[in-house]
């Protein structure tokens, strides 16, 4: 077990490893020179070379490579191009805000795809069925940021219930979670249906049900520990999904997560901080993608990872 | 992700090794229970008014605190003659101040600020005197000396960004306050440099550690910074300022890129000051009573700018360029587009702009004529069009609304759309394949920044040595009325030459809440002022 642990752990590195490196080439390679972009067209090339200097900017492509390597396993992210504040700082400031968002998102999504999931497959294609359905088709058509800002027109301007944006209490969650969960929930309520629909078909419930198990033990007992399998899987599928909504969900709410972050760097070509944001996003994926193999491990004893 | 092992078959015998299912259930139920028992540890945002902020937060809107949502990034550190940076240059308008003022935004009527007064010794020199009893927020006295470490270095090619707008200059401290600034040939926009580009530091702090002044910055200003994180700078009144304290207390800037999310910030009462109010706002925003907009033509130059030996005909042949500017219509890019303060551009300098002259004849789509030049030039060829997307609002429809009427006529340009740093990069590159660029010019309403442009300094200069000669009589031209006489004679040349397509002038627009007075917008772009704001009832 414990070697299994050790060989995943090498490759969550790997990934990471590989993530950071790409990011890095395709940020110095692709267009948008930092230090051209804070001065204007015309302003000398000595000031040019000097802010090239100072961000360090200058230096051969793989020395500028090793240096962030070195500067990384140490723990230091390095400096914002924008400013003097250390990435590592934002990052670790970011990204609870983001864990948390994402964490309530996907706890909301999983039950609402638990309860809707179950209730549809209680009776396949009927009423409730095909209301599940509906929804589920309109929830998958929406965008996120379309329905991000609907949320607020209606709710934090026309009704003032909640905020617009920011962070600033536990009504800041209500829209934002509202948007994730309702982007997220269509594809797990529909894996939970058919699951649970598959699920009731076999042999092991009609034997149940020959024994006279009470129908509604036999859904929520022996049906739903099977049927929700699935749901454990998809979230980890659905972890990149998650990440990326949240970079739309940040925007429109001026959410200071990791999403935003990265965004805001983006656009000003800030490579600290777009490599820190970046990084922290990809061990938070792996760690949390090892955690979801592991709980899946835990549920169903068919799966282990490891030799026994 | 590697895939997981295959299933394995449970031991027939024993509980497998680790928790079972149960186990775990139960041990999760429990986390969550105690999770939800334990205090409350939301990372806020929020924070009383003059209070410093955490890392990662910002203040909420309330009585004594103005949150300005900008519209730009905050490119750069507090250095302030290491970038020029649009939205650094208005932030470090707060907290520094200039030797001079113009407080009504006209060029022509500079008031005094850090000096108080000021006379022309003869034509390199300029003398003036200092405002006595004015603190850095260091507690310490501002003398001349700190006014010459300023503008030498803000003039100094090798190391400012700000010396585009200077000459170099050399000052003496004749004594604590008073300084004589001179150059080695006239310089004609000394005041406006002084006035925009040219914030007083204290001469200890730019001789220092150049990292603490990159970091903290040691202003006169009426508001001094208090927290510094990437996307938000909180600063508050300097109760000491010469001006008189401002009376808002907090004042946060932000950058928000999204404009439908500083617009909901405003309408929800979470901002009070919005930037750069993109067209298709401006109507929710006009029938908002609680709202109030500010727009301005602003003294920027949006034009097609012509990157000299990307496109040779164009280099050599006068017809196809006036080809390309009659082949499309300006008024409809403005009154259905741009909208606003926007206005078509009459000259290739902007309107508001001293010794501006609208100039004739005024292009507009004329298909005949257009046909006829490109008749005349001869050739036909296919040339890139840039356009950055996200930085001027509505670019990329102006460009496309553009290109529809030149098609007609029967010029072949091949749209590029991209974000402002890769055109930045394209123009830049040796193997750049953009020959036009949709790009925006703006300067503080003095004719040579304004001009310079166009001038060998920079990169659009088609080797025009009369267009030269004529940016350099401006710069150097002491007297009015012969100084005025070459800006004249330099846009008529420019719009005969018509090296580059004219546009128009951009619209620039804040919005503020109504109960926010007293904040002071000027259309050069340069200046938002909070320090006579105040938030009433």
């Amino acid at each position: 077990m414990a070697r299994a642990f050790l060989v995943r752990l090498g490759q969550m590195v790997l990934v990471v490893w590989a993530v950071v490196t790409i990011v890095f080439f395709i940020l110095r390679l692709t267009t948008g020179d930092p230090a051209r972009l804070m001065n204007a067209p015309g302003t000398p090339e000595e000031v040019i070379t000097r802010t090239r200097e100072r961000l360090g900017t200058d230096k051969p492509l793989l020395a500028q490579y090793g240096d962030y390597l070195v500067d990384m396993v140490q723990g230091d992210l390095g400096t914002s191009f924008r400013g003097a504040t250390p990435v590592a700082d934002a990052v670790v400031a970011a990204l609870p805000n983001t864990l948390m968002l994402a964490g309530i998102a996907v706890v909301l999504a999983a039950a609402l795809a638990l309860l809707l999931g179950s209730l549809a497959a209680r009776r396949p294609n009927g009423l409730l069925d095909r209301a599940v359905l509906a929804f589920v088709a309109l929830a998958q058509a929406t965008p996120a940021f379309w329905l991000a800002v609907i949320l607020v027109l209606f709710f934090s301007l026309r009704l003032r219930w909640f905020p617009a944006i920011d962070l600033t209490g536990p009504k800041s969650f209500v829209l934002p979670v509202a948007t994730l969960v309702i982007t997220l929930s269509p594809v797990l309520i529909r894996t939970v249906r058919q699951s649970f629909i598959e699920t009731m078909g076999e042999d092991f419930i009609r034997a149940a049900r020959a024994r006279r198990v009470p129908e509604h033990r036999l859904f929520l007992v022996h049906g739903l520990k099977v049927a929700a399998l699935p749901l454990v899987t998809l979230i980890g599928l659905q972890l990149g999904f998650l990440l990326a909504g949240a970079v739309v969900v940040e925007a429109i709410f001026n959410w200071p997560g990791i999403g935003k972050l990265i965004l805001d760097a983006l656009a000003s070509r800030d490579f600290p901080m777009i490599q820190g944001g970046v990084l922290v996003a990809a061990v938070a994926f792996v760690l949390l993608n090892l955690i979801v193999d592991q709980v899946y491990g835990v549920l169903d004893p068919r799966v282990r990872v490891g030799p026994r | 992700m590697p895939p997981t092992d295959p299933p394995q078959t449970p031991p027939l015998t024993g509980r497998p090794d680790g928790l079972s299912r149960r186990q775990f259930l139960k041990l999760s139920g429990a986390a969550v229970i105690l999770a939800a028992c334990a205090p409350e540890e939301v990372v806020s945002t929020t924070q009383a008014p003059g209070t410093t902020a955490a890392p990662g937060t910002t203040a909420p809107s309330a009585t004594g605190t103005i949150r300005f949502l900008n519209a730009e990034n905050f490119w750069a550190d507090w250095s302030p003659y290491s970038s020029t940076a649009l939205s650094q240059n208005r932030l470090e308008r707060q907290v520094y101040d200039f030797l001079v003022d113009y407080p009504s935004g006209d060029i022509s009527q500079p008031a005094p600020m850090l000096a108080t007064e000021w006379s022309q010794v003869d034509e390199l020199t300029w003398e003036f005197s200092l405002r006595e009893g004015v603190m850095f927020h260091d507690g310490q006295p501002l003398t001349g000396e700190d006014v010459k470490a300023s503008v030498e270095w803000a003039s100094d090619p090798d190391r400012s960004a700000y010396s585009l707008n200077w000459l170099p200059a050399q000052v003496e401290v004749v004594d604590a306050l008073t300084v004589r600034i001179s150059t080695e040939q006239p310089f004609a926009a000394m005041l406006p440099a002084l006035g925009w580009h040219t914030p007083i530091l204290s001469a200890a702090w730019l001789g220092g550690d150049q990292e603490r002044l990159a970091g903290e910055p040691n202003g006169t200003g009426a508001f001094r910074l208090v927290d510094d994180q990437v996307e938000a700078k909180t600063m508050e009144s300097n109760a000491g300022y010469w001006g008189g304290a401002p009376s808002v207390q907090t004042l946060i800037w932000e950058f928000i890129q999204d404009p439908q999310t500083r617009l909901s910030a405003l309408l929800a009462g979470d901002a009070q000051v919005i930037d750069r109010v993109p067209p298709e706002q401006l109507g929710t925003l006009q029938g908002e009573a609680e709202v109030q907009l500010v727009s301005s033509t602003a003294i920027e130059s949006i034009n097609l700018f012509v990157r000299p030996g990307r496109l040779p005909l164009w280099d050599e042949n006068a017809s196809f360029r006036r080809a390309v500017n009659w082949s499309f219509d300006r008024i409809p890019l403005v009154e259905n587009l741009v909208l606003g303060g926007s206005a078509v551009a009459g000259s290739f300098i902007p309107t508001n702009t001293l010794y501006y002259q609208q100039q004739e004849p005024a292009y507009a789509f004329d298909q005949a004529t257009a046909e006829s030049e490109l008749a005349a030039a001869g050739e036909n060829p296919e040339f890139e069009l840039w356009v950055a997307e996200g930085f001027q609002p509505r670019s990329v429809e102006v460009v496309q609304a553009m290109v529809a009427q030149m098609e007609q006529v029967g010029l072949q340009p091949r749209v590029v759309t991209t974000d402002i740093g890769g055109m930045v990069d394209d123009i830049f590159s040796e193997t750049g394949t953009g020959a036009m660029y949709h790009i925006s010019w703006a300067t503080n309403g003095d004719p040579a920044p304004a001009s310079a442009v166009y001038s060998s300094a920079f990169a659009w200069w088609f080797g025009d040595e009369r267009l030269q000669e004529l940016v350099e009589l401006g710069a150097t031209t002491l007297d009015p009325a012969q100084r005025q006489q070459h800006y004249e004679d330099l846009q008529a040349h420019m719009w005969e030459q018509a090296w580059h397509v004219p546009l128009y002038n951009s619209d620039f627009t804040i919005a503020h809440s109504s109960n926010v007075q007293g904040i002071t917008i000027q259309p050069n772009v340069l200046k938002t002022d909070f320090h006579q704001a105040e938030i009433v009832s």
